[in-house]
């Protein structure tokens, strides 16, 4: 098997006001390459922390975090960031698009960032992939939440990233375009050969997954 | 792999980012905008004086160079010297006298003038010319006088008036003395008249205290260098002075200097409480931007990209507020010119200066970015996830951001010692201001702790309002220490002039005036001095009557030295001074070292000096001293320092001589009266008749004078200090207006658990009245350390607390606060719950 994701006893602990706080309590897993896995389970399991420390957003206080052999405790802030160019595409329940950029700004960010010369006829490729090929000037405060989370969808592939991470992508969403983002997210995963990554509180939509884990009380237990 | 960062990309993306508008800036800008706009203004009003007094230095002046004598007119060689060099001469005589009417007489600055004056410039007379209202009619020489002293007197033109012995028509009013600003501080309003016609007045005698001025037109392209050098080595060791058109009122340009450095100075710190603004502006601005930044971070932005996209929209709202700021300070002089103008006693060219401007530009960029490091470097480490989180961000910057800040430090106080010209007044103040803003910094920090320790006694129990006042000063994101900060600066800067201006008054207005003679009687000659004292002496109204010879001469020389080259500026060789006489020690004489003469002592010149002042000079007993008295040298010896007090305005001599060393210079007496207050108009009016040559100067008036003159400077100060204050209170408008969202949060959350409007209100006034007493504490003690600091270390005048001027500091604080807390309290009490609950969810 190819692993592309490694973890072993990963821990999460923050500080807070009324002192630290054990987030996560030695996480063991590996994800295969091209598989599809859904982390489900209650509010305050853990599962947004787990997905956090995934895309290297959030350094482990403990145990080791490896993406494509990269052992992601080593890296720095900035290491980190370099890292997911191109690597990692971060889908969030609250789209997290950027206020003052079109949504074709939005999609081209990325490959502006990596220094991709062609980023925003590629943006508008995306765009379009994702049915938002007439909205590319409209900025996310004129965007419905589906056709906001479709950028998002848009942005997080644009880069053609090797693993896809979404934390509730339809959290936020109706059912109708809940579906639609859902279909959108494995047509983009099963076209590009992604590895996804998805946290979910919907079991129809973990069911869609190759491999379903539940997380309680900062562990994983038996789905 | 690493790149260095693509700056093109980064204003790209930062121009995307400022879409989305300057609200979050406005107070930036207008902290900023504030700062650069008073430094501006006081550097271009500087420049308009300076301007003003270097283009018409000649006329201000009275002609291309002067040559000024003490005590004596300019002796044959003198002005066979002025004839062979100059085309045109002027003889100006200046001294004090008494004008004098039938019921009525004052002290007035007396200007002799020969046919010649104004030999440049035009003198403003309310009619006629100055031929006409100087000739004589009927017998009578005109005179000019300045309209306040006519009004003094009652004199209309015509009236007539006397000085010493002589009889003079009023023949104009003077409305503009075109070579005034060269006089300094008078101790009186001016009289014009023409010297020839004083000769019956028994004024300008042998001994008499007067000075020639003799103002010289220059043929064109005359080398003013080389004149002076000629002049001075020929008549320097006689106590000619010299000064030309290049540096016509140096006194003038000294004070304007020192005093624009010192408001500009104080402009640093309302520049520095701007920046306490600009921090606060760019932190709750950063806070606006976490998603975004996280989003970056998410998208695989590096660090450094993330810290140039936001540097240059700072960098471009910094460069927007400084620009405004400019506009603002080159506009204020030019618009207000003219009005400025007519305040000033000195002429002012009112213009665009570029020099005080790319100075305040200078203040101003470097004020912003080295205020705006701090936070952005802040949010720029912080991780993505906490960034998501809005967690507030606890981490350091990063080393090479604290180095830059450190950087930007090092150019802001370099600069400012560059540019006041004076490392001592600009460590001293920048000192201060640092000082004051870690003192500051700290009581903020004690404030919050305090709050937190607080919220959680017995006390707070069933007092909901309280507890949720406490803990938001003690909580995250608590704005207490921006605005113990901000505010406290600002009023630690109006506490500090406070202090030195309520006590610098009171040792003037209360303590002199208890042991300041009454008058000071001056040119009292030899046979007048017995009968003249023994008049007074019969008065019992007179408690104390002293009196001294007196003769005025200028040290020239120390040891062969050039006075000047061995103890710099210090003010006993700046001029001529009073030099007395005495055969014996003056009655309560205290000799420190050495000993006086004998008496009947016929030897080689002897001189007692001042201690105080020898040992500020480096002077030692046996050092030789040249005096320069009416034209001629003295070499005189000093022999023994004295204890002499100058703090009481009695009579105090620098330097005393044996009487054997002047023999035969003619000389006056200068008494002091010490008197009751209801005496002394009867005084003056019996001595000014008897003794019409006498001239009396009332301490009264002179230290009325002192005040007004200390008003001046004390007004400009506390405007300028006003100035760092209404940069405090829109830092401290900007928090509150960047807290309404919390306080619409909290006050929606608190009435959906039943608080009424009224207890969330007064929750919120409690916050505010806490966190400006707690700036107006600190203020008041920054105001009592500095107000001790500046008058027993720098003047060293007793200082004693000012609690009235202390206790409106504390209750401006805690008003500002209050009101900026409650205007902003009224929107987030007044919105209905569920509005503000929906808009969060």
């Amino acid at each position: 098997m190819n692993t592309v994701l490694e973890m072993s006893k990963a821990r999460l602990t923050l500080k807070g006001n009324a002192g630290p706080v054990e987030i996560l309590r030695g996480i063991t897993l590996a994800v295969a390459a091209g598989e599809s896995l859904a982390l489900i389970g209650p509010s305050g399991s853990g599962k947004s922390s787990l997905l956090m420390l995934m895309a290297g957003l959030e350094r482990a206080s403990g145990g080791s975090v490896s993406a494509f052999g990269q052992d992601l405790t080593r890296l720095d802030e900035d290491g980190l960031a370099r890292f997911r160019r191109g690597n990692m595409g971060v889908v969030f329940q609250s789209f997290h698009l950027i206020p003052t950029m079109t949504a074709l700004e939005n999609v081209a960010v990325p490959l502006e960032i990596a220094g991709a010369p062609d980023a925003a006829q590629r943006a508008r490729e995306e765009l379009a992939a994702v049915g938002l090929g007439a909205r590319g000037g409209h900025y996310p405060s004129q965007l419905s939440g589906g056709e906001q989370q479709r950028v998002a969808l848009a942005r997080a592939s644009v880069p053609r990233p090797k693993l896809l991470l979404a934390d509730e992508p339809t959290g936020n969403l109706d059912a109708a375009n809940g579906a639609a983002i859902m279909d959108l997210l494995f047509g983009l995963r099963d076209r590009h050969g992604a590895t996804l990554v998805m946290v979910t509180h919907a079991p129809e939509l973990a069911a869609r997954c190759d491999r379903v884990l539940r997380m309680a009380d900062g562990r994983l237990v038996a789905a | 792999m690493m790149r260095g960062l693509d700056w093109r990309l980064a204003l790209r993306l930062a121009l995307r980012d400022l879409r989305g508008g300057l609200a979050g800036f406005r107070i930036l800008i207008l902290c900023l905008a504030l700062g650069v706009g008073a430094i501006a203004a006081v550097g271009m009003l500087r420049s308009a004086i300076e301007g003003g007094l270097s283009d018409q230095g000649a006329i201000i002046l009275g002609g291309d160079a002067q040559m000024n004598f003490t005590y004596r007119f300019a002796s044959d060689p003198e002005k066979a010297w002025m004839a062979a060099h100059a085309r045109k001469v002027s003889e100006v005589v200046e001294f004090r006298s008494m004008a004098v009417t039938a019921d009525d007489r004052t002290l007035t600055q007396v200007k002799a003038v020969d046919d010649a004056w104004p030999l440049l410039g035009v003198a403003g007379l309310d009619q006629g010319t100055v031929a006409a209202a100087l000739g004589i009619q009927n017998g009578l020489p005109g005179a000019l006088m300045e309209r306040v002293l006519a009004d003094r007197l009652g004199l209309k033109v015509g009236d007539t008036f006397k000085l010493g012995l002589q009889s003079f028509r009023l023949g104009a009013i003077l409305t503009k003395e075109p070579d005034s600003a060269t006089a300094g501080l008078g101790f009186g309003p001016r009289t014009v008249v023409r010297t020839a016609d004083l000769a019956q007045s028994g004024l300008i005698g042998p001994g008499t205290l007067f000075e020639t001025d003799y103002r010289l037109i220059l043929p064109p392209g005359a080398d003013l260098d080389a004149m002076k050098a000629e002049a001075e080595t020929a008549f320097g060791d006689k106590g000619m002075r010299w000064s030309d058109r290049r540096h016509a009122a140096v006194g003038v340009e000294k004070f304007v200097e020192r005093l624009g450095s010192f408001l500009i100075l104080v402009g640093l710190a309302g520049l520095a409480v701007g920046g306490v603004g600009v921090a606060s502006a760019v932190r709750a601005f950063m806070e606006t931007r976490m998603a975004t930044i996280a989003t970056l971070k998410v998208l695989g932005a590096e660090g450094r990209l993330v810290m140039g996209i936001y540097l240059v929209q700072v960098g471009l709202i910094a460069g927007l507020g400084v620009a405004i700021g400019l506009a603002l300070g080159a506009a204020v002089p030019v618009l207000a010119g003219s009005l400025i103008a007519s305040l000033l006693p000195f002429p002012a060219q009112f213009g665009l200066y570029p020099a005080p401007l790319l100075q305040a530009a200078f203040y101003g960029l470097v004020t912003g970015m080295l205020f705006a490091l701090w936070p952005l470097s802040q949010a720029v480490r912080q991780g993505a996830a906490s960034l998501y989180r809005g967690a507030a961000a606890r981490v350091w910057p990063r080393l090479a951001h604290l180095g830059a800040m450190a950087g930007l430090l090092g150019l802001f106080v370099g600069g400012a010692v560059w540019f006041s010209g004076s490392a001592m007044l600009a460590l001293g103040t920048l000192g201060g201001v640092f000082a004051a803003l870690a003192v500051l910094a700290l009581a903020g920090f004690g404030l919050r702790v305090l709050a937190r320790w607080l919220a959680r006694r017995r006390f707070v129990d069933g007092r909901p309002g309280v507890r949720l006042a406490l803990a938001a000063i003690g909580g995250p994101r608590s704005e207490a220490l921006a605005v113990v900060l901000s505010l406290g600066l600002g009023l630690s800067v109006l506490a500090v002039v406070g202090q030195i201006d309520a006590n610098f008054r009171a040792s003037i207005a209360r303590d002199l005036p208890s042991r300041a003679p009454s008058f000071f009687f001056i040119d009292i000659q030899d046979a007048e001095l017995q009968p003249f004292l023994a008049g007074l002496k019969a008065n019992p109204a007179v408690s104390k009557v002293e009196n001294a010879p007196m003769l005025r001469g200028l040290m020239t020389k120390i040891n062969g030295r050039k006075a000047r080259d061995v103890v710099g500026d210090h003010w006993v060789v700046t001029g001529d001074r009073g030099i007395t006489f005495a055969d014996t020690p003056p009655p309560g004489t205290q000799i420190t070292a050495g000993a006086w003469w004998p008496k009947d002592y016929t030897g080689p010149a002897q001189v007692s000096f001042a201690a105080t002042e020898a040992a500020e000079m480096h002077l030692k007993l046996g050092d030789k001293l040249t005096l320069n008295i009416l034209g001629r040298d003295i070499d005189a010896t000093i022999t023994s320092f004295r204890k002499v007090d100058f703090s009481g305005a009695g009579m105090g001599f620098v330097m005393a001589l044996d009487p054997a060393a002047v023999a035969g210079a003619p000389h006056t007496s200068i008494a002091t009266v010490y008197a009751t207050p209801e005496a002394e108009a009867a005084i003056l009016r019996d001595t000014s008749k008897a003794y019409p040559n006498v001239t009396a100067i009332s301490v009264k008036e002179a230290i009325a004078r002192a005040v007004e003159a200390l008003g001046t400077i004390a007004t400009a100060t506390v405007l300028a200090a006003g100035a760092v204050l209404v940069t405090g209170v829109v830092v401290l408008i900007g928090g509150a207006a960047a807290g309404v969202r919390a306080r619409m949060q909290e006050a929606a959350v608190l009435k959906v658990l039943g608080a009424t409007r009224l207890r969330i209100l007064a929750s919120f006034a409690l916050r505010s009245a806490l966190t400006g007493a707690a700036a107006g504490l600190v203020a008041i003690l920054a105001g009592g350390i500095g107000g001790w600091a500046v008058l027993r270390l720098v003047m060293d005048l007793p200082y004693r607390f000012e609690p009235v001027s202390a206790g409106l500091i504390v209750l401006g604080g805690m008003g500002a606060t209050l009101l900026a807390g409650l205007i902003f309290a009224l929107l987030p009490i007044s919105v209905r719950p569920a509005q503000v609950l929906r808009g969060s969810e």
